[in-house]
């Protein structure tokens, strides 16, 4: 079984454990547009200059982080599911000829060549779409989202303020306006060296994204982005898909540090994980110390 | 070479140079010898005449807001002025209170093994050593409301989300940054930072804290521009007493903005530690 696979089985059966429902359903659900748009309209929480309220821990509980155009069915038990590109409505990426030769290599290569097997913070919109949990942190005049995820984050400030153009970041460059209560971001300098999802969906260093985040009730933030990027697609593509509130309460966003390993890849270490915790042996340290000492060429 | 990893090389450099020597500040204490306990509590700053013109801006919850982007007074002219181009010659006594133990292991990771330093390798710097950092360069932003103060660096694109309500740490938590649970003292902001994982080291001398330091730090604005901070640093198993480390921190000018920091994804650090310094030996652990 290949890893993309073994880690949507995972991440399925997970979704469905904790929503009661199959992930495909939940896709779908969260993928009707028409739904949504005639949803009672929603007032949301507001800061004291009227601005929503969008703070708080937030999750897209969905699996287009594997791969934004569904998932395929390789095996027997493999379940599919739908994509979340909306536009086109054939929930296809519009590759362009050679960028689509280089998204099938890229899938062929995913295990390795995926920017996130070395720790890279994802970029936008991959980071929005993480299974881990991102906090919206908020104030009058202030806009900032941090990720979990090799403690990423971004700050949107307002539109009036122009882009940083001309230096990439891996998390681009984040300009934010209100239109009503959806709060629309637009985002440049993402550089090339980062991809859409695990299955190698990417776009090239004239990325331009656009997002729209609307609070569809207290709980629930419809996103979507809007891609556009001449090098790599034949016209922009669409993908929306629904964020869901953490109400634990005390929920925080948690340390996500990478460690090398003995094989000089990169791995995630859990802040709960024991192994993450040094314990030093003072004792240890100075015996190693004095061995190295003594084997060392005098100066 | 790209922009980005231009700006990587650029701000690689520029750490280096800036931050090779930046703490631990200066000395105004001697160094206690271990066996006379009890001793006043150690004080290191470098810390300029805070600024104590106008009033503080405060929110609507009445507490001082510290919003905006700050950087710390610790620049190349405060060390220099502080004499301490010549501070970690060896040899010459630190003001950190080691035992003789911690101290050789403070030693030898200073003159032998700098490849170690966790920053080389784009960790997180820990706390209080993210507040040390040159940040008259990367500055950092601080974005508050009525139940987090929170502070994005620009160096390593470092975090903290620091609640104000004074809750009480986490149990099996352990993190680079440990955990910050912060509360108010009238207009100081105290914050309290437990669960280290024992990783960090204070700065790039091999001055180090494990798995047991406890940090107290207080932010204290006194002037619409200007901070004072301090952090208590307690850790019993590496130092004999608690030691305290005051520095100012400014505002910077409205025109300023986070300019982000990819490190790890264009790290080319640990090249430039020879085998002597770890760099070989390093691959074969």
């Amino acid at each position: 079984m290949n890893k993309i696979a073994f880690t949507a089985r995972i991440a399925a059966a997970a979704l469905a454990a904790a929503t009661g429902i199959g992930a495909a359903g939940y896709n779908a659900a969260a993928q009707s547009p028409a739904a949504n748009a005639k949803a009672a309209p929603f007032s949301p929480p507001r800061l004291p200059d009227g601005t929503p309220d969008f703070r708080g821990i937030w999750q897209a509980r969905s699996l287009a982080y594997i791969d934004l155009e569904g998932l395929r069915p390789t095996g027997a038990a493999q379940q599919s599911t739908r994509s979340a590109v909306v536009d086109p409505r054939d929930g296809k990426i519009p590759y362009l000829p050679d960028a689509l030769k280089q998204r099938d290599a890229n899938f062929k290569n995913r295990v390795t060549a995926d920017p996130a097997a070395n720790c890279y913070q994802a970029g936008v919109p991959r980071a929005v779409l993480l299974p881990t949990p991102f906090q919206i942190v908020q104030s009058v005049g202030n806009f900032a989202i941090v990720y979990t995820d090799n403690h990423a984050y971004r700050i949107v400030d307002p539109q009036s303020l122009p882009h940083d153009d001309g230096i990439d970041f891996f998390m681009g460059d984040s300009r934010g306006h209100w239109e009503g209560d959806t709060l629309v971001v637009d985002v440049i300098d993402l550089g090339d060296q980062t991809w859409l999802d695990q299955a190698g969906n990417f776009h090239s260093d004239q990325l331009h994204v656009v997002e729209r985040y609307t609070m569809l009730n207290a709980k629930t933030i419809s996103y979507e982005a809007r891609l556009e990027d001449p090098k790599t697609y034949t016209k922009p593509w669409t993908i929306r898909l629904q964020l869901y509130r953490d109400t634990h309460p005390g929920a925080r966003i948690t340390e996500d540090e990478c460690l090398e390993g003995a094989d000089g890849r990169w791995h995630h270490v859990s802040p709960f994980d024991p192994k993450a915790l040094l314990r030093h042996d003072y004792a240890a340290e100075l015996a190693a110390e004095a061995k190295v000492q003594a084997g060392a060429p005098k100066p | 070479m790209t922009a980005r990893s231009k700006i990587v090389v650029i701000a690689v450099a520029a750490l280096a140079l800036f931050s090779l020597r930046v703490v631990p500040l200066s000395a105004q204490a001697p160094v206690p010898a271990p066996s006379q306990p009890a001793k006043p509590p150690i004080t290191v700053t470098v810390a300029s005449a805070p600024d104590v013109s106008g009033a503080i801006p405060r929110l609507p919850d009445g507490h001082p807001n510290f919003q905006g982007l700050w950087h710390n007074d610790v620049g190349v002219e405060a060390l220099r002025k502080a004499g301490l181009g010549d501070i970690h010659s060896p040899g010459t006594p630190l003001p950190f209170p080691y035992y003789p133990e911690t101290d050789k292991i403070r030693e030898y990771r200073d003159l032998h093994d700098p490849y170690h330093d966790p920053e080389a390798h784009c960790h997180v710097p820990g706390v209080p050593r993210i507040i040390e950092q040159p940040s008259s360069i990367m500055p950092f932003r601080i974005i508050q409301d009525e139940q987090y103060v929170t502070i994005l660096f620009e160096y390593v694109h470092d975090l903290r989300i620091i609640p104000e309500d004074g809750s009480s740490h986490p149990k099996n938590y352990w993190a680079w940054d440990g955990d910050s649970r912060g509360h108010w003292e009238g207009d100081t902001f105290v914050v309290d930072v437990a669960n280290f994982n024992g990783r960090s080291w204070l700065d790039m001398d091999g001055n180090f804290v494990d798995e047991n330091e406890h940090v107290v730090e207080r932010f204290t604005m006194t002037g619409p521009n200007s901070i004072s901070y301090s952090a208590t640093v307690e850790d019993p198993t590496v130092f004999t007493r608690p030691w305290t480390m005051h520095l100012n921190l400014k505002r910077n000018p409205l025109t300023d903005q986070i300019v982000y920091y990819d490190c790890h994804e264009g790290e080319r650090d640990v090249d430039h530690y020879t085998r002597s310094e770890g760099n070989a030996a390093s691959k074969h652990e």
